[in-house]
């Protein structure tokens, strides 16, 4: 196992009794993307900042390699961990230049290597040109960048990003998540990539670990994640699900639009769990179209059926205009039952 | 690296306890030996002279806060609200140009006002007592007010003022529901300080000869050779200077009041017609004209006037006054320093260290020094010290000032440390910086500013104090603002206009520091 490799092992933080991050277990390999994904209050930045050392444990361990690096005894101090970190608010040193915050971590090198690379760092996000400027003159974006070459420059063992595209606006956001992908890529750093939006976590992981209340619900790929949730939590984080609660009988759950089936236990109080996306409607008798959202290539629908009301993602040239009755068919692909 | 090595035990950092004791023991114990004495001393003086001197000095230091400060009140708001609410010719250089009193101590006010008047000045009114200290505090501390004010205007009416406009309010209605109201804890917070200052003034009240708490303390002390009462004295006027403070605390709440935390937005202003534009510009320029300007230039013009030779024996007094300000100035920053970075650090002992540095602040000098003495006679009869010879005395007045100031040092460091956000300490220490080099890269460049602007501060502080500095200094050894003072008790007001210019030109400097801080909120406005 390299020293790439970062384990945590039951690890659990609390603030005044209460945990943050409760017996997470979690595994980041060498050069790939692990996106936590999670609401505010998850605990998705406090386990961020308990790998970088910012934090100590309350219980677990956490392993870089074969390494101990913290346990609820000791821990490793953050400067010898060798953990580059992209902060939401990019922390950028106020009174150091763009170029002069990329070289805060390059000191053990000789002064022209450091300016060489500082240089080589900011042509590679782009901001050769900006290398003078100070934090404050520097727009958000720029910030960004400043803030991952800062991180990068030192040759981390991993790196960990804290919302690093939060404050910016959608187009810029694209952009910029493109081009740490592709530095990442380039430097096969381990990195961990904490976000509340499900789209980008999807977009950047290459392993996506969902948070709810400080502990993890279900790590896998994101494919899996989005195929085989094994709680309504985990499927409603990476998209909008209906839900609907329900007794398993005859091995299905019914619903207003359909049954869904299970091999759950006969005769157990249950959620039935169907993606928006895994709706298909057709003119019929079943339903009725009661509003119609744009969302550019599909549409936002909301379907009523015997008082229930379903969101639906239907293709934005094909979808049934609002009032149009219609039959409902579900994708079991797209369709769970788990027990209440 | 093996393991043992790399991982570090986890433990509490002792040192914010550490701290809190220090803070305690030098901050806060002269204070409270003059309250624990005062207490648990004889009971209260019950002779004819004592009484009636504790009964003056009571109806004193309450006929001045109330005529003083009420004065100094409405005056304060009065302009706040002219400069934040309304746009008329010149608003923009009054808006700072208002705080300019602050520059003067107050007994320097007195005396350029006693020369203005009944010392052979062009105004024949016989300005002294109740009335002039009145007046005197009133033109002199209406910037607390006005700064307080203004700065909640700043931070919190743009919206309601807004709204109340788009609801219909007429001017004066918005003026009386709306911003009044808003701007109330302000108002509080500066009269408060002001009652603050006018209880612990010393010079301006024994000039006018009134009789308050604070002159009442040295009565006893010097005059009527009385210590027990000098303590009583001073345990109540120190009561009511921590009531004021605790006030003051209460309505300013977390904001800062110098206008300097929170960005400057533009307030939907009531442009004044012509004719009460300039009416609220010659009010404006009056209120300067009083607080700062026919003073200190009547005190010029009698400087002007002396043979320039008499300058000479002011080298002695103003060495002292520097290597005061200097040696006192570096120890209270350094306490201050640690307070700060204590309260940072949050927690019970950092809370302890805070409080412990306020209760000096808010105590007055002329308290602190009784204090210090008392502890200084417990040490003697304990044989821990000898006599009150010149190096202890300059020791004790030292403790005195570092007592007294360590609070306002403290507070721009504190506003300083905390631009060293979490984040940033911790995007230094995983970019692999130790603790010296966060110390030298990181924060000593962050907070490099607000330790100058504390430092600032408490020099100009230290150069001004008055009642302390008589109280403990050595024999014959003079400071600028004791020279004033003796010069002015002995009605040579010309002789004493220069050291007392000396020290309002060096109080100059933290105003223009401050008026600094005001323009350039201004500027971020958007």
């Amino acid at each position: 196992m390299s020293a790439h490799d970062i384990t945590l092992s039951n690890v659990s933080r609390f603030y005044d009794g209460v945990a943050a991050v409760h017996e997470v277990t979690l595994h980041a390999p060498p050069g790939k993307v692990l996106a936590l994904l999670g609401a505010s209050g998850s605990g998705k930045s406090t386990l961020l900042r308990l790998i970088a050392g910012l934090e100590p444990l309350d219980g677990g361990e956490i392993r870089f390699g074969e390494q101990l690096i913290a346990n609820a005894r000791g821990a490793a101090p953050p400067e010898y961990r060798r953990v580059g970190v992209v902060f939401q608010d990019y922390a950028l040193f106020p009174h150091l230049t763009a170029a002069a915050n990329v070289m805060f971590g390059l000191d053990k090198l000789a002064r022209e290597d450091r300016e060489r690379e500082a240089r080589a760092w900011l042509a590679r996000v782009g901001l050769e040109r900006r290398a003078g400027a100070y934090p404050h003159e520097l727009s958000g974006g720029e910030q960004q960048r400043v803030a991952l070459a800062r991180a990068l420059a030192a040759k981390p063992l991993a790196v960990l990003l804290d919302e690093p595209f939060s404050g910016l606006d959608p187009v810029l956001r694209a952009e910029l998540r493109e081009m740490t992908l592709g530095v990442l890529r380039e430097t096969r750093a381990t990195a961990l990539f904490v976000t509340h939006d499900a789209d980008e976590a999807l977009y950047v992981a290459d392993n996506l670990a969902i948070m709810k209340g400080g502990r993890v619900l279900q790590a896998a790929d994101p494919r899996t994640l989005y195929d085989a949730p094994t709680s309504a939590d985990a499927a409603a984080a990476l998209g909008p699900v209906n839900i609907l609660g329900g007794m398993i009988s005859g091995a299905r759950v019914a619903t207003p639009f359909g049954a869904i089936s299970t091999d759950l236990q006969e005769g157990a109080p249950a959620l039935a769990v169907v993606r928006a996306d895994a709706i298909t409607l057709s003119p019929g008798q079943r339903a009725r179209v009661t509003d119609r959202h744009p969302q550019g290539a599909t549409d936002l629908l909301r379907v009523e059926a015997d008082g229930v009301i379903w969101r639906v993602i239907a293709s934005a040239r094909t979808a049934p205009q609002i009032g149009a009755q219609v039959d409902v068919a579900i994708d079991p692909r797209g369709a769970y039952v788990f027990l209440r | 690296m093996t393991t043992a090595r790399l991982l570090r035990p986890r433990a509490p950092a002792p040192w914010p306890g550490l701290v809190a004791i220090l803070a305690v023991i030098v901050c806060a114990a002269p204070a409270m030996a003059v309250l624990a004495l005062a207490l648990a001393g004889p009971p209260l003086a019950t002779d004819a002279t004592s009484l009636s001197l504790i009964a003056n000095s009571l109806a004193g230091t309450a006929a001045l806060i109330v005529l003083g400060g009420g004065g100094a009140t409405l005056l304060g708001a009065g302009a706040a609200l002219l400069v934040t609410l309304h746009d008329f010719p010149g608003r923009r250089v009054f808006e700072w140009l208002l705080a300019l009193p602050l520059a003067a101590p107050v007994y320097v006010l007195a005396y350029g006002y006693s020369a203005l008047t009944w010392a052979g000045g062009p105004i024949p009114i016989n300005l002294t007592g109740v009335a002039g200290a009145a007046l005197v505090y009133a033109v002199g501390f209406y910037p607390y007010v006005y700064l307080a004010a203004r700065a909640s205007f700043a931070t919190q009416s743009v919206c309601a003022l807004e709204a109340a406009r788009t609801l219909g309010a007429r001017p004066f209605a918005t003026l009386t529901r709306v911003a009044l109201p808003l701007a109330r804890p302000g108002i509080v917070a500066g009269a408060a300080l002001a009652a603050m200052e006018i209880a612990a003034d010393y010079g301006a009240a024994q000039h006018f000869g009134v009789a308050t708490i604070t002159t009442g303390v040295f009565r006893a002390w010097f005059s009527h050779g009385t210590p027990t009462v000098a303590l009583q004295l001073a345990a109540i006027v120190l009561t009511g200077a921590v009531f004021f403070l605790v006030l003051e605390r209460r309505a300013r709440g977390r904001r800062g009041y110098a206008g300097g935390s929170t960005r400057w937005r533009p307030i939907p202003l009531y442009r004044l017609d012509a004719l009460a534009g300039l009416a609220a510009a010659a009010a404006c320029a009056m209120l300067i004209g009083l607080g700062a300007l026919a003073p200190l230039a009547w005190l010029t013009r009698l400087m002007l006037m002396r043979p320039i030779a008499d300058f000479a024996e002011l080298g002695g007094p103003a060495l002292n006054s520097l290597a005061l300000a200097l040696v006192g100035g570096a120890i209270t920053l350094f306490i201050g320093a640690l307070v700060a970075a204590g309260a940072r650090g949050g927690g019970a002992g950092g809370r302890l260290a805070l409080y412990a540095a306020s209760a000096g602040y808010a105590a007055p000098g002329a308290v602190i020094a009784l204090g210090a003495l008392t502890l200084f006679g417990f040490a003697r009869d304990a044989g821990l010290v000898g006599g009150l010879g010149t190096s202890l005395a300059l020791g004790l007045l030292i403790w005195t000032y570092v007592a007294r100031f360590a609070a306002p040092a403290s507070q721009p460091m504190e506003a300083g440390l905390a631009r060293i956000t979490r984040n940033i300490a911790g995007a230094a220490r995983s970019l692999g910086a130790g603790p010296a080099r966060r110390m030298f890269a990181v924060d000593l460049p962050l907070a490099a500013p607000s330790v100058l602007a504390g430092a600032l501060i408490v020099f100009v502080e230290i150069l001004k104090e008055l009642p302390a500095t008589l109280l403990l200094r050595p024999f014959d050894f003079d400071t600028l603002a004791v020279r004033a003072y003796a010069y002015a008790s002995d009605e040579r007001l010309a002789q004493s206009a220069a050291p007392a210019l000396i020290v309002t030109a060096a109080g100059l400097a933290p105003i223009l520091l401050l008026a600094r801080r005001i323009a350039a909120a201004r500027a971020g406005a958007s």
